[in-house]
Parts: C-alpha cells; sequence; structure tokens
C-alpha cells in the first residue's frame, strides 16, 4: 500500500488523466473501432433477407445493425482525425514507469488473475458454491495483504482471519441466498 | 384529479403495514451501506437486491429496490464528506464543500446539511413524480414508433454527448450498447443476429448480468488496483442541522430541485448531473461565491438536493414512457419487467395504482434515509472502516451470484466477465458507461420502432423528420450533436454574438 499523501493522489490522477487523453492511445482504439464497425457492417450485409419468408424489404435483421456499423466507423474517423491533429503520429517521449505504476499494473493482474480463476474455474465445476467462494475470498485478501502482513510480522495470523473471513463470507452468502431467499446459487 | 388521490391514498395506506415498513427500512439500510463504499454503485445495488428479491412478490421486491437506490445515492455522500471520494458518481459535486467542512471540524454539521438537501430533494422529486407521471403517460399514448425511435436515440445521444469528458467516446459507448443489445434473436422474425452458431447466444446478452459486469466486476478491478488506502477524518461534532440554517436556503432548495428533476427526465443524463448543474446554478446566483470549494453550506445543499431529486425525476419517463432516465432506473425498469410489470404509456391504462404505489414506495424511501442519517450516522459509518481487499472479494463473489441467479446459465457469469474486464479497461481510457447502459436498454425499442415505422411509411423516411414531435426530437438530437463538433461550435457561438451585438445596436 501506499501512503495517502497528497503528492501520491497527485500522481495517481494525473496518471489517470494522461491515460484517457493521450492523442496516440486515442489514434490506436480509433483503428480499432473502425475495425469493428466494418466487420459490424460486413456482417449485417451478409445476414439473410429473409427473402423465402416473403417479408417486407425494410425489415430485414441487418437493417439497424448495418446503420450502426457506419455510424461506428464514421465516429472513428472522427477521432482518427482528431488524434492526428493533436499530433498523434509525432516521436512520443517515453515516461519511465513509477514504482506506484508498477504496483498498479501488478495488482491488476493479479486481481484479474483471480477473479476469472474463480468465475471460470471454480464456479460451477462440481465444488460447493460457499466451498468455492471461501477459496477464493481467502486467497484473495491473503495475496492483496500479504506485503502488509509480512511487514508488521504477522503472515500467519493474517492468514488464519483471511481463511475465517472466507469461510464465514462463503456461508452467509450461501444461507442467505439459497435458504433464505430461496436463490439457486451455481 | 380526484381518481389519482383516491389512489394516492389508497397506496400510502397499503404500505402503511410492519412489513413493508421493514422491508422499505431495510432496503434504505443495504442502499446507505453500498453508497458508503467508494467504487459501489447504486446500479450494482439495485442489480443485486433484484436477484436477491426474485421470489418476493412483485410489489414488496420494488420497495425494496427503490429504498435501495435512494439509500445508495444518499450514502455516497457520507465517503465524499469524510474521504474525498464519492461514494457513487454523483456525489462528486458534494466532495468539494463537504469535505473542506470536514477538514474544518465540521464533518458532522456537512453530514446533517446532507442529509436535509437529501430529504427535501427527494421529496421534491416525489411530489413531481406524483403530478407528472400520469400527465406524461397520457401524452405518450399518442407515440407512435416514429416518435419512440427518435426518443431512443435521443436518449443515447444526450447521454453521449453530457455524460464524461469526450461526447465522440460517449457516443461510440452508446453505438457499442445498441449493437450488443442486437445480440440473439430478434424481435420481429426470430432470426438470430451475430450468434456465430453458439446456442446459448440465442437469448442475447441478459441486462443484468451486463450492468453487474460493467459497474461491478469493473468497479472491483478498479478499486483493487489503486495501490492508495485513503484516511477517514474523524467526526466529533453533531449531526443533528439547525432548522435556521436549513430554512435560509430554500431558495437552493428550489431551484436544485427543479434542476434535479429536469436532468432526471431527460434520457440517460443521471443523477450526477443534476448535482452538478444544481451546483453551478447555486455557485452563479451566490452572494458568497468565493466560498464554493472552501466548505459553503449553499454548494453542499445544492449538490445534495439536485442529486437525490434526480432520482423520482428519472422514474418519470421509465413508468411513463419505458425509457429510463439514468443507469440506476434502467435496473429498476428491468426489475419491474422481471416482476410481471410493464413500464411504458400502457401502464397508466391497465395498471394505474402502480404508479402511485412507487409514489409511495419513495415516500418512504425519503423518510427512511431521514431517519438513518441523523440518528444512526455513527454506526452506518463503521462500514468505512473495513478494508477494501476483505470487502472487495467479497462484493465479487455476490456479482458472481447475482448475474448467474437471474437465468441460472454460467453463460451469464461469463458475460458479466467479459463486460467487466471491458468496461475496467474502456474506462480507463476515458468511455464513460453510461450511455453503453441506455444502449443496452433502448437497442430493442430502436431496432422494432426503425423497422415498423418503415413498414408504414412504406420505406419513407420523411414521417421521421415532419411529425411534430419528431421533428423536435430530432432536431434538438442533432443540435446536440454538432454543437459538440469544435468548428460548428464556434460558427454558431459567433452567429449567437453577432445577433446579440446586432440588437444592442438597435436599442442604443
Amino acid at each position: 500500500m501506499i501512503e495517502d499523501t497528497q503528492e501520491a493522489l497527485d500522481a495517481s490522477a494525473q496518471a489517470a488523466h494522461e491515460r484517457k487523453i493521450s492523442p496516440r492511445g486515442d489514434l490506436i482504439q480509433s483503428l480499432v473501432w473502425i475495425a469493428v464497425g466494418l466487420a459490424t457492417l460486413v456482417e449485417s450485409l451478409q445476414m439473410d433477407r429473409l427473402e423465402n419468408q416473403d417479408i417486407n424489404p425494410y425489415t430485414v435483421p441487418g437493417l439497424l445493425p448495418g446503420c450502426l456499423g457506419i455510424a461506428i466507423v464514421v465516429f472513428g474517423l472522427l477521432m482518427v482525425y482528431r488524434s492526428i491533429s493533436r499530433h498523434a503520429l509525432a516521436p512520443q517521449v517515453e515516461k519511465p514507469m513509477t514504482p506506484a505504476i508498477r504496483h498498479e499494473l501488478n495488482r491488476m493482474w493479479t486481481i484479474l488473475f483471480l477473479c476469472i480463476g474463480f468465475s471460470c474455474g471454480l464456479v460451477g465445476h462440481g465444488l460447493p458454491f460457499w466451498l468455492a467462494a471461501a477459496m477464493f475470498i481467502t486467497v484473495t485478501i491473503g495475496v492483496l495483504q500479504f506485503d502488509q502482513l509480512k511487514k508488521n510480522n504477522t503472515v500467519r495470523r493474517g492468514l488464519f482471519m483471511a481463511a475465517v473471513i472466507g469461510l464465514c463470507a462463503g456461508v452467509t452468502i450461501m444461507l442467505v441466498f439459497q435458504e433464505f431467499f430461496l436463490v439457486r446459487l451455481p | 384529479m380526484l381518481d389519482g388521490l383516491q389512489m394516492l391514498g389508497t397506496s400510502y395506506l397499503s404500505f402503511l403495514n410492519f412489513w413493508s415498513l421493514s422491508y422499505g427500512l431495510g432496503g434504505a439500510f443495504i442502499g446507505i451501506l453500498v453508497g458508503c463504499m467508494p467504487g459501489l454503485s447504486a446500479t450494482l445495488c439495485i442489480a443485486l437486491l433484484t436477484t436477491l428479491t426474485i421470489k418476493m412478490a412483485p410489489n414488496d421486491a420494488i420497495l425494496i429496490l427503490i429504498c435501495a437506490y435512494v439509500g445508495t445515492l444518499y450514502g455516497g455522500s457520507r465517503s465524499a464528506i469524510l474521504l474525498n471520494i464519492p461514494g457513487t458518481a454523483a456525489n462528486a459535486a458534494s466532495c468539494a464543500d463537504g469535505y473542506a467542512l470536514a477538514l474544518q471540524g465540521q464533518a458532522g454539521r456537512a453530514i446533517g446539511i446532507a442529509t436535509s438537501g437529501a430529504f427535501t430533494g427527494t421529496l421534491f422529486g416525489v411530489i413531481c413524480l406524483a403530478m407528472f407521471t400520469p400527465s406524461l403517460a397520457e401524452i405518450a399514448l399518442s407515440f407512435g414508433a416514429f416518435e419512440f425511435f427518435w426518443l431512443a436515440l435521443f436518449g443515447v445521444a444526450m447521454s453521449g454527448s453530457i455524460v464524461g469528458e469526450d461526447p465522440i467516446k460517449g457516443w461510440l459507448m452508446g453505438c457499442l450498447g445498441l449493437l450488443i443489445a442486437q445480440i440473439g434473436q430478434e424481435g420481429l422474425y426470430a432470426y438470430n443476429r451475430f450468434t456465430f452458431g453458439w446456442d446459448e447466444m440465442s437469448g442475447g446478452i441478459s441486462l443484468i448480468p451486463a450492468l453487474i459486469g460493467a459497474f461491478g466486476f469493473a468497479e472491483v478491478l478498479t478499486t483493487l488496483a489503486d495501490p492508495i488506502e485513503r484516511k477517514i477524518i474523524e467526526m466529533r461534532d453533531s449531526v443533528l442541522p439547525r432548522f435556521r440554517e436549513v430554512a435560509q436556503y430554500w431558495r437552493t432548495v428550489f431551484r436544485s430541485g427543479v434542476i434535479g428533476v429536469v436532468t432526471g427526465i431527460l434520457p440517460g443524463i443521471g443523477e450526477d448531473s443534476g448535482a452538478w448543474m444544481s451546483y453551478a446554478a447555486a455557485k452563479a446566483v451566490s452572494p458568497e461565491r468565493e466560498k464554493f470549494g472552501k466548505g459553503s453550506i449553499d454548494g453542499l445543499m445544492a449538490a445534495e438536493t439536485g442529486d437525490m431529486s434526480a432520482i423520482p425525476g428519472g422514474i418519470i419517463p421509465a413508468l411513463a414512457l419505458g425509457i429510463p432516465g439514468s443507469a440506476p432506473a434502467a435496473v429498476l425498469m428491468a426489475a419491474m419487467i422481471i416482476h410481471g410489470i410493464q413500464p411504458g404509456p400502457m401502464l397508466m391504462i391497465k395498471t394505474p395504482q402502480f404508479v402511485y404505489d412507487v409514489v409511495a414506495m419513495t415516500t418512504i424511501a425519503t423518510f427512511s434515509i431521514l431517519l438513518f442519517g441523523l440518528f444512526m450516522v455513527r454506526p452506518l459509518l463503521l462500514v468505512l472502516r473495513v478494508k477494501r481487499t476483505v470487502l472487495m472479494p467479497i462484493i465479487f463473489v455476490l456479482c458472481t451470484v447475482g448475474a448467474f441467479a437471474i437465468s441460472s446459465r454460467l453463460f451469464d457469469v461469463y458475460c458479466m466477465i467479459i463486460i467487466g474486464i471491458g468496461a475496467f479497461f474502456l474506462r480507463r481510457r476515458g468511455y464513460e458507461m453510461a450511455p453503453f447502459v441506455l444502449g443496452l436498454v433502448l437497442g430493442e425499442l430502436l431496432d422494432k420502432s426503425l423497422r415498423r415505422g418503415l413498414v408504414l411509411s412504406d420505406g419513407s423516411l420523411e414521417p421521421f423528420f415532419v411529425r411534430p414531435i419528431c421533428t423536435a426530437l430530432a432536431l434538438v438530437t442533432l443540435f446536440t450533436m454538432l454543437m459538440y463538433i469544435p468548428a460548428v461550435n464556434e460558427r454558431f457561438t459567433q452567429g449567437w454574438q453577432s445577433f446579440k451585438a446586432m440588437f444592442s445596436r438597435k436599442s442604443s
């Protein structure tokens, strides 16, 4: 964890702002949007026009998707024009990766891996839901708090607490949803 | 009018029983807890509670959802004041003055003012909900396919233009939402679109799992990826506001209430715009303009009143037109449909009592937040002390349950994951979710209205532009979009300045 100082908050806000308005980033995104729009348009044109059902030609299934494909291409081209006018093609100065940004990226990939592992790997593949949830919560808390626990020399206690929280949360969610509100769980 | 009053009275009486009041208080309590926690939105709260209440009676379920909706937006002011992080996007306008007051040792006073503003704003919105919903529904009965086409397009375009900092990105998200809504069997001939041979895609992408992904999973990733742990300011003073202090800002309350309801009615705009516009309007006319951003009571009152009055405002078009005013209103609408209530112009014909039931439910929600806001402040603040590394994994488990529970399909869980990952990366690049949500909700309406309209006009586009309401909507939509193009905006501004100068020369 990073200290809640004004400097850290400002750096984090600055990095977020630069990510949002980067002209080079916008240029790459606009090319992706144009590709999506063209793919949508092609798929819409290839859709069956249901002539054998003698439908009204103005109600073909591909009408609105085709229009949306065109709209996405148009907006993508507007973004290309805007990015180029903001010097997206000019040589960019590579900013060094700060420890805070590296830390943020590592956490992001770790959390993604854990969440996908739980929802696609554990859930619905034979394990009781409460057990899968308990395992996920325990491992996630343990992984995210490990550095702090190590710093405070409380690793065993912290992991034990994570296991208790995970088990309680898993069982409570199962009881509340399945037994009390009669909602089926995976 | 007398019939309306009678139905309103019947509605209020029907909810004055132990279980209804308990459900209402419970819903508001959960909403406030969720709202207090930064990163968790009203949309996510209502989506998760929809799955929890799916087996309950419709009126009980909708009561819990409405109370949770109001509670979440009110609860967000707590973290705005004590952490300088808005609990929901709608509370962002409360951060500046609320947090400044907290730093001056007046956190309790700020919470008291926020509570007063929230209570009066919601109550004002409830009155407008009761008055305008039946009238708007009556007008909407004359709408045809052409009008609904433009209403749907207007909602998505307006949302893309106003929400966020980049209108092009907003319109792209609107188009993406509309496109995803086309996946699956289309409504006229049951033809499979964009399914690529997968049977599971025939049912399309369900709204609730998609919203849980966009607002739940994406927020979990955003919150946990942020390495900075923020400190909470201690609250030492009393939260009970002085009546005189609230009464002296009656103009601000009334003005912000009107602005909030109007922004709530406009499709896709949302409560955060209601808060910011009310704040800006209060600052423009305040004799103490320099205090705004530094602990202005006027500013905090305006932000909270505008934000909360937009809630009933957003429910008005959802009930009367079947077009939600905001993302949470969209989920509320989906929940109504799940419970067999069809929002739209026919609601006042088929089940008019339900409209007044919603008025009664929103009133219960209003008094619930007043009760919790004034007398349960310190216990509710304990939730802010729970570490997000503990809370967020639990929230993700709830997101998984929520996505699965609607149709008992793992496919919905996978959709939630994919949309959540997409939403997370898109938000980091400045793309807002509100236009995407509106596109998802209005996609089917837009598709059917376009095709029906073309059948009725035999392929001619003329009725889409010459019918009076269509003309008005088309002009507003096109004008709003064109004004965001800098070259057009500049020419228009120059022309407007010349026009004004011409009249000032004539008068002199």
